[in-house]
Parts: C-alpha cells; sequence; structure tokens
C-alpha cells in the first residue's frame, strides 16, 4: 500500500454498508464506481490516488452483491453518451423503489400474525431472512396485540438441498443434482431450472423444469443425494409469481387422486391417529376400524404404515398392501439372530 | 471465511435502516423503548446510535461536513438515555421487504393458515398480497400447505380465554388410555405435528400432549390456576435418569433423520458408509414403531430386549396378512 490509510480499522462493515446505501440514495444521476471508492466512508480511508484498488474493487463487487440481497434495489446506469461502456457505469438506488409503498400499513392483529409466521422459521433456514423482516416491520412503530393463547409453531428444513437449491432459483440458476427415484435402484443426475421449492404433507419438493425432457418434474428433496451444484453458465428466466401455488395444487390433485383404504385396531396408536385423517368422500365405507387415506406418494405412506405394525392392515391398493409386507417382512427378519430363527 | 460476520452485518445494516424511520416517528424516545420494541438489548440500541448520529453523505464538498450527516441531541443522549433525532440525510422511510423476507412471511402464514387466528382467509390473503407490494422483487416461490391441527385449538383457545381446564382422553406413547384435566398454557407445532403444553392434574406437573392423541376433548367449567410461576422447559420433551440406551446401525447419510432422538455422538463410520449410533429413550415401545417406520434404513443392535420386541413388532404386522385372502383391486 502507497498510501496510510487514515484509521482503517475503526470503520466497522455495517458502517461502509450504511454508508453506501445514504450515499447511492442521495445521488440522483448516480456515482462512478471510482467515486465510490475515493469518497464513500469506509472506501476512500482505504483508496489509493492514481494506484492499484483492485482490492478495494473486489470489496465494491462484494457489498453490492450483499446489499442487494437485503432487497435493497441497488442499479447500475449507464451513461447516455457512452452506452455499452463498463467503464463509465454509474450505481445509485432509486428511493421510490427503496422505500415500502406509501400507502401499505399493517395494523396490530396483522403485525401479531406475521410475528407468528417469522417464527415458524426460528430454526435454520430463513431465520435470517425473518428476522430481518420482523426489524423492517418494527421500523414501522405498530405494536402487535398479543394472541389469547401462547404459540411456538416451528418448521424445520432437515433438507440440506433446501438452501442451495432456494437460492438458485431466485437468482434463475440451471442446477444438478442425483436424484434416487422411488423403484430405481440407482441415483441418476438431473438437471433442472428450480421454478419452486413447496412443502406439501410435510415434505419438502422442488417443482422445476427438466432440461432432459424439457417438461415439468417434480422431486422429493428427501430423496436427492448429494450436493446440489451449479450448472457454470446455465440459467433461466423464472416465470415468477405463482409457481409455488401451482405446484401445491398439483400436489393437491395428486393427493386426492390416491385413496388407500385399511382396517385399524380401534383404540390404539394408529385407530387414534389416523382417523383423524380419515378421507372424506361420498360413499365411502367409514366404521369404527375402516379408514380411507389420501397419500401422493405410496411409498412414503408405506413406511408410515408399516410404523404401526399390527395395529394396521392395509386392503387396497395391491401395491401399497404389498410394500407395507415387504417392509415388515424385512424388519422382522434383520431382527431376528440366526440362533433364534426356529422359536421366532 | 467471511460467511457468519456477513450475516452480523446484514443484520446490523437492517437494524440501521429501520431505527432511522422509526426514531423519525418518534420525537423523543428512551432507548429502553427502542430496545424493548425491536426486541433487542440497550446496548445494541446505543451502538446503532452512535454509529447513525455519525454517518451522513459524502456531500458537496465530498467531506462529510456536518450539514451532510445525521445528528441526534448529544446532552439528551448521553444524560437521559433519550434519543432525538435532530438532523436527517437520506432515507425517511422504511425499506422494502426482499423477495426472501416475503416469502418467508408468506410460507409462514400459509404454514399457520389453519389457526383460529387465521380464520379470515379474505384478511389473510389481502395481508399476503401486501406483502408482494412490499418487496423489491417478486417474492420467492416457497409455497407451504396449512397443517390441519384440527378443532382442538379453537376449543383449547376458548378454555385459554375463559381461564379453565380442559378435560380429554389422551392416549400415551406406552399405549395407555387415561383421563387427564390439563390447565392449557401454549400449542407448539413441530412441521406436521401440533403439540399442547400444560399442567397435568394427574401427573401434578407441566406435561406435553400431542393433538392428535387426544380423544373426547372438552372445555370444563373447572377454574385453572396461575401458572405463571412454573416456566415451561425449553424442549417439548426432557430426558430421565430412567432413560434406556440402545444402539442401532444405519447410513451415516441418514442419522438427520433421528434428530428427535437427539442422538449421542455417533461411532466411527465404516467403508460400508453405515455408523452406530446410540440413542437414548424412555422406553421400548416408541423405538419398535419408530424402526420399523425406516424399514431397510435402521436396525436395532442391543440391548437384545429391544432388538426382540422390533423384531416381534413387525413379525406380528407381517402375520396380518398370513390371516386374510387378499382383496382384489377390481
Amino acid at each position: 500500500m502507497s498510501t496510510i490509510p487514515e484509521k482503517p480499522s475503526r470503520i466497522s462493515v455495517e458502517e461502509r454498508l450504511f454508508s453506501l446505501v445514504l450515499a447511492l440514495i442521495a445521488t440522483e444521476i448516480g456515482l462512478s464506481k471510482s467515486e465510490i471508492l475515493s469518497t464513500v466512508q469506509g472506501y476512500r480511508q482505504r483508496y489509493a490516488v492514481g494506484g492499484d484498488n483492485a482490492s478495494l474493487e473486489r470489496q465494491f463487487e462484494r457489498d453490492k452483491d450483499d446489499i442487494r440481497e437485503l432487497g435493497i434495489p441497488l442499479e447500475t446506469v449507464e451513461p447516455p453518451d457512452d452506452p455499452g461502456s463498463n467503464h463509465h457505469l454509474r450505481y445509485r438506488i432509486p428511493k421510490g423503489l427503496y422505500e415500502l409503498p406509501a400507502d401499505v400499513s399493517f395494523s396490530a392483529d396483522e403485525l401479531m400474525l406475521l410475528k407468528l409466521a417469522a417464527t415458524v422459521w426460528r430454526e435454520g433456514s430463513l431465520s435470517g431472512e425473518s428476522r430481518r423482516a420482523l426489524t423492517k416491520l418494527n421500523s414501522l412503530g405498530v405494536d402487535s396485540t398479543d394472541p389469547v393463547l401462547g404459540y411456538s409453531p416451528t418448521l424445520r428444513v432437515r433438507d440440506a438441498s433446501f438452501e442451495p437449491l432456494s437460492k438458485a432459483m431466485d437468482r434463475g440458476q440451471i442446477v444438478a443434482f442425483h436424484y434416487l427415484k422411488p423403484g430405481e435402484g440407482a441415483p441418476r443426475r438431473r438437471r433442472v431450472a428450480p421454478q419452486a421449492v413447496v412443502l406439501h404433507e410435510g415434505r419438502w419438493h422442488l417443482f422445476g423444469t427438466d432440461q432432459e425432457s424439457q417438461a415439468t418434474r417434480t422431486f422429493l428433496l428427501s430423496r436427492i443425494v448429494g450436493p446440489v451444484t451449479n450448472v457454470p453458465g446455465a440459467t433461466f428466466v423464472p416465470d415468477g409469481e405463482g409457481k409455488g401455488q401451482e405446484a401445491l395444487a398439483e400436489l393437491d390433485a395428486l393427493w386426492r387422486a390416491n385413496l388407500a383404504e385399511i382396517t385399524v385396531e380401534p383404540g390404539s396408536d394408529a385407530g387414534v391417529r389416523l382417523s383423524k385423517r380419515q378421507a372424506l368422500e361420498p360413499g365411502l365405507l367409514a366404521g369404527e376400524s375402516m379408514v380411507a387415506l389420501h397419500y401422493t406418494d405410496l411409498n412414503i405412506l408405506a413406511d408410515e404404515l408399516a410404523g404401526y405394525g399390527p395395529e394396521v392392515l392395509v386392503r387396497s391398493p395391491v401395491a401399497l398392501r404389498a410394500a407395507v409386507l415387504s417392509r415388515l417382512v424385512g424388519v422382522r427378519d434383520a431382527h431376528t439372530d440366526p440362533a433364534q430363527e426356529g422359536t421366532a | 471465511m467471511s460467511a457468519a460476520p456477513a450475516l452480523g452485518a446484514s443484520d446490523k445494516l437492517t437494524f440501521l435502516l429501520s431505527l432511522v424511520p422509526y426514531l423519525m416517528d418518534h420525537e423523543r424516545v428512551s432507548v429502553s423503548t427502542v430496545a424493548a420494541h425491536f426486541g433487542v438489548s440497550p446496548e445494541r440500541v446505543r451502538d446503532a446510535v452512535n454509529l447513525i448520529a455519525m454517518s451522513g453523505i459524502p456531500g458537496d464538498t465530498r467531506q462529510y461536513l456536518h450539514g451532510d450527516l445525521f445528528d441526534i441531541h448529544w446532552e439528551e443522549f448521553e444524560t437521559n438515555d433519550n434519543i432525538v433525532l435532530t438532523h436527517l440525510v437520506a432515507i425517511d422511510d422504511s425499506p422494502r421487504f426482499s423477495a426472501r423476507e416475503a416469502a418467508a412471511l408468506i410460507a409462514g402464514l400459509q404454514y399457520l393458515s389453519s389457526l383460529p387466528e387465521n380464520a379470515d382467509i379474505e384478511a389473510i390473503a389481502s395481508l399476503m398480497a401486501k406483502l408482494t407490494r412490499s418487496a423489491s422483487a417478486t417474492p420467492s416461490q416457497v409455497a407451504v400447505s396449512s397443517t390441519e391441527p384440527g378443532a382442538a385449538i379453537a376449543l383449547i383457545k376458548v378454555a385459554v380465554g375463559n381461564g379453565v381446564q380442559i378435560e380429554f382422553d389422551y392416549l400415551s406413547s406406552r399405549g395407555d388410555h387415561e383421563a387427564r384435566h390439563v390447565d392449557p398454557l401454549r400449542i407448539e407445532s413441530v412441521d406436521q405435528d401440533w403439540y399442547l403444553r400444560g399442567w397435568c392434574h394427574l401427573r401434578g406437573a407441566m406435561r406435553t400432549f400431542r393433538l392428535d392423541r387426544m380423544s373426547g376433548l372438552r372445555v370444563t367449567d373447572l377454574p385453572t390456576e396461575d401458572r405463571t410461576e412454573q416456566t415451561l422447559p425449553d424442549t417439548l420433551f426432557q430426558g430421565s435418569e430412567s432413560d434406556l440406551e440402545v444402539v442401532v446401525e444405519l447410513p451415516a447419510a441418514a442419522v438427520p433423520l433421528l434428530a428427535d432422538y437427539a442422538p449421542q455422538g455417533a461411532g466411527p463410520g465404516r467403508k460400508d458408509g453405515m455408523v452406530l449410533q446410540s440413542l437414548r429413550v424412555a422406553h421400548f415401545h416408541g423405538l419398535k414403531r419408530m424402526v420399523a417406520a425406516l424399514a431397510g434404513v435402521v436396525t436395532v443392535v442391543g440391548p437384545s430386549e429391544a432388538r426382540a420386541l422390533t423384531r416381534d413388532w413387525a413379525a406380528a404386522g407381517a402375520a396380518r396378512y398370513d390371516a386374510v385372502v387378499p382383496v382384489q383391486d377390481e
């Protein structure tokens, strides 16, 4: 370094980012990169006049990304007299796009619901986003009402693929992963444009365009094997709003179309819990021990029903019956020691 | 790597950008009021105010002169711990949500849409539309179908509102049915599963109940006692001295499936990718169900009593299919 920076260590990251946001909001025509680096607090202390500022420029590139991640519309403006030139790009934050629309306000009751909604994500994925959304809501100065009954709702995302998939989706980035399709022995590599990530019946699904078939496919996140990687240089334009609801509607239709009929032991765990999920369809034979269940995935329902052991007998469909029986036989055999076989 | 500090900086920057419009709307406000409103420590508020008061824009001179900076009433701040903004720069309104922030709130609302608080579907739809409009980009397409905790929550809410006990038949995880009288305190959920926490008069202690194991729930006219003295433990279920230790074998990649059992350290991984994992369980009845529901993934290694119970459970389930003629799909 050729210049001696003035107290560089005293400028914190948030002070530099805050100063950058203020400077870019205050400017109408935008600031060029060299103007930013030489004048804005946090950069100017490290700026070398006429020297090499490569590391400072990389810092600015990272800061831009961080600021945009927070939903701040940092724009790049090409100068009208020199279009296409990278050297004379200017940066600004249009105030109208930065601020909450003037007609948006939240009531105390709405704020109570939003606070509850944010606590859903207090573990893991989206917890930082929820926390920051609440901070922004608090800036409106409204005090929320308290619900009569205390709530502590939680959604946990255990699938490691949630984070890379949802980020790739926001950036319109095509991803690749190995997928173990039910009924197939070995995982196959898939390239997918992620359009929505949805939770249905307790399971996370990816809804996306398969690049091989160029058709929409649904993937269970729990069956993605290994890491999700970005396909270099492969991007797409997300279809945007409504894709999540479309995916949920499709899964709902699938769920409604599948019906399993089972017999449960009255009063048992299966009897008490599965009866609460009794399908409400006209013409169904429902009694104390007969339960009809909708489902989206036969293998997942088979796992669950096998857990109930002798409390459940599957009547139909035949494929579900076979899947549950083979699981029970498998568990029985895996826990039978050779010496005991005669007595088991 | 700078990943962790970067997250901290995002939170701090968001706080600074949110604090300015709040202070603008409050002519004079104490540090403690701000701290309580934003749910942060008073120190964090003071740090942020100090930083804001010395920040601003380069200005025409590019020298950050006095008029280009925020300013506060320093004496009020230093003597009385009150904040009075006296000069504003550049920003005067709350920032928009990012696509992911809006998506997190919208998906959270969807998850909770079956709560009695969310009964007004139109009000929820308009709230989601407002969030969408308040985001600087189309909210990320993360959607969540609502869970159906059933009518129980509405009844429990009535009981809490009236300050009375509830009564229900409860099927314990050991398989016993018992009539319970409970002072309801809080509803918790983890993914699809809903729980009631409250004071159980039968046990004379705080207990957690699964909503889907309750039958015949009704609101009584017996008053509840003031339970504010008792604190709810942080975790839904507490381990006890009498817990039993079991060892299971499973693929290393499947260990997260056992998170509910707070598995202790796993044994060393083997070449075939399998690990031995020890768990603590209150009794083996839950274990045999869990292992049967993870058929082909988890195997009980020991003790032999747990192995035998699991084998008998699966064998009894399989035997049911010997006894009946399969029903054919027509």
